[in-house]
């Protein structure tokens, strides 16, 4: 063994995770190399004096007033009551979304969907593309929501979660390409448009769930 | 006869420490369920039991006494916050601490891109109780928390961690969003500075 691959399984070597033959090559190295022995050495002392450093180390004020300042002052003096401004903004535009994105003749439910009434075609496809994103937005903010509450839920629950997403995700994708392909086709918008709010209920029900206390959604959905 | 009541006396010692460990932690729960009901006081005393473990962990992440507490601030506010999510299956402490690295680690993240204060501030001064150094020698004047504080963030951050703290690697690496290997590499890293820091 040389001294440079002696160096790279130093760490491992004191650490104790070597298995038994780079262990015994190293051990032989470290007997014959006073170099390597003396690396071994400093870096037995350094760990000897990091495992003695103090774990507690008191601050050098009182920082509880401030703790108590900032909780009282949030939005909720309870924990975990809150969802965060993108959630709220991304639930109020979810649940008004249907009715109020494609009005001017998109697919919303007051104008039956590929039948866009005084809308260009152009003008039609631009709603349509604004009402995606806007789903999109919706979509990405109860994701990150969701993230942030993920060790709330059970296994089985973000397996199932997952599941429907990626289903409809691939239905999103599907619809999307049967669009290009025949622009403008009634069925195929409503279907992409319902597979849209499906995706948005989906995740402000699952992010409901794993929120404690349903004071959360005070004032957040009119 | 002497050997069997010192063993007595450890098996004795041993189920004394086994009760007064599973009364904190019943305290402890209890505590916890107050403060998930919206009893300050009560995580008040969670606050109390913790903050110098907390405090210590974001000095030596942070090199600065001054954002290290403003970083046991940002903890407990955000441990208040994301309380519901804590099931009591384990410690608070060890619920607490991985939230400790990412709050000291996402603020550093934050303030690399804003300013470079972060990481060159030395103040150490509330280690006020310096580690026992060896008598004599080269490594005697050898001061640990100093060279630690020089290291390069990312170095010190795996070091503190695995060696101060003492996590594994798998632990590390899904702590601060890095691959195993890398987490190996940092600690490397920094094992060889402060092998030079010693020399020096």
């Amino acid at each position: 063994m040389t001294c440079p691959e002696a160096d790279d399984r130093l760490d491992d070597y004191v650490d104790g995770a070597l298995g038994e033959g780079e262990f015994q090559e190293v051990e032989l190295h470290l007997a014959s190399c006073e170099a390597c022995r003396e690396q071994e050495r400093r870096t037995r002392s350094i760990l000897a004096q990091a495992r003695a450093l103090p774990r507690e180390v008191a601050p050098a004020r009182d920082l509880w007033a401030g703790i108590a300042g900032r909780i009282e002052a949030g939005p909720r003096a309870r924990p975990g009551w809150w969802l965060p401004a993108g959630l709220a903004a991304a639930a109020v535009l979810a649940a008004g979304l249907a009715v109020s994105v494609l009005r001017d003749g998109g697919p919303g439910t007051n104008a039956p969907p590929g039948d866009p009434p005084g809308l260009a075609p152009a003008a039609y496809e631009e709603a349509l593309g604004g009402a995606e994103r806007d789903y999109e937005r919706a979509a990405t903010a109860l994701m990150g929501a969701l993230q942030e509450r993920r060790d709330r839920l059970s296994p089985e629950t973000i397996a199932s979660v997952e599941r429907n997403l990626e289903v409809m995700d691939r239905a999103l994708a599907e619809v999307r390409a049967a669009l290009e392909r025949d622009p403008g086709n009634k069925e195929l918008t409503r279907m992409l448009v319902s597979t849209h709010r499906k995706k948005v209920d989906t995740l402000r029900r699952v992010v409901r769930l794993s929120t404690p206390l349903q004071g959360a959604g005070d004032g957040e959905e009119g | 006869m002497e050997a069997q009541i010192a063993g007595a006396g450890a098996i004795g010692g041993g189920l004394i420490q086994a009760r007064i460990d599973a009364d904190r932690r019943a305290e402890e729960g209890r505590l916890v369920r107050l403060a998930q009901s919206g009893d300050l006081s009560a995580f008040e005393r969670l606050y109390r039991e913790n903050e110098r473990k907390v405090f210590a962990l974001c000095l030596r992440l942070s090199s600065d006494a001054a954002l290290a507490e403003e970083l046991t601030q940002d903890v407990f506010v955000r441990a208040w916050q994301k309380l519901g999510s804590f099931r009591g299956e384990s410690a608070f402490s060890s619920w607490l601490y991985p939230l400790t690295v990412n709050v000291a680690l996402s603020e550093r993240r934050t303030r690399r891109r804003r300013t470079a204060r972060f990481f060159t501030t030395d103040d150490l001064t509330p280690f006020d109780r310096p580690p026992e150094k060896p008598a004599g020698g080269p490594e005697a004047g050898f001061d640990l928390e100093k060279a630690m504080a020089a290291l390069p963030p990312g170095a010190r951050a795996v070091f503190v961690l695995h060696d101060v703290e003492g996590y594994k690697h798998g632990e590390i690496a899904g702590l601060l969003g890095m691959a195993v290997g890398t987490s190996k590499a940092q600690l490397h890293r920094a094992r060889k500075l402060l092998r030079e820091a010693l020399e020096s």
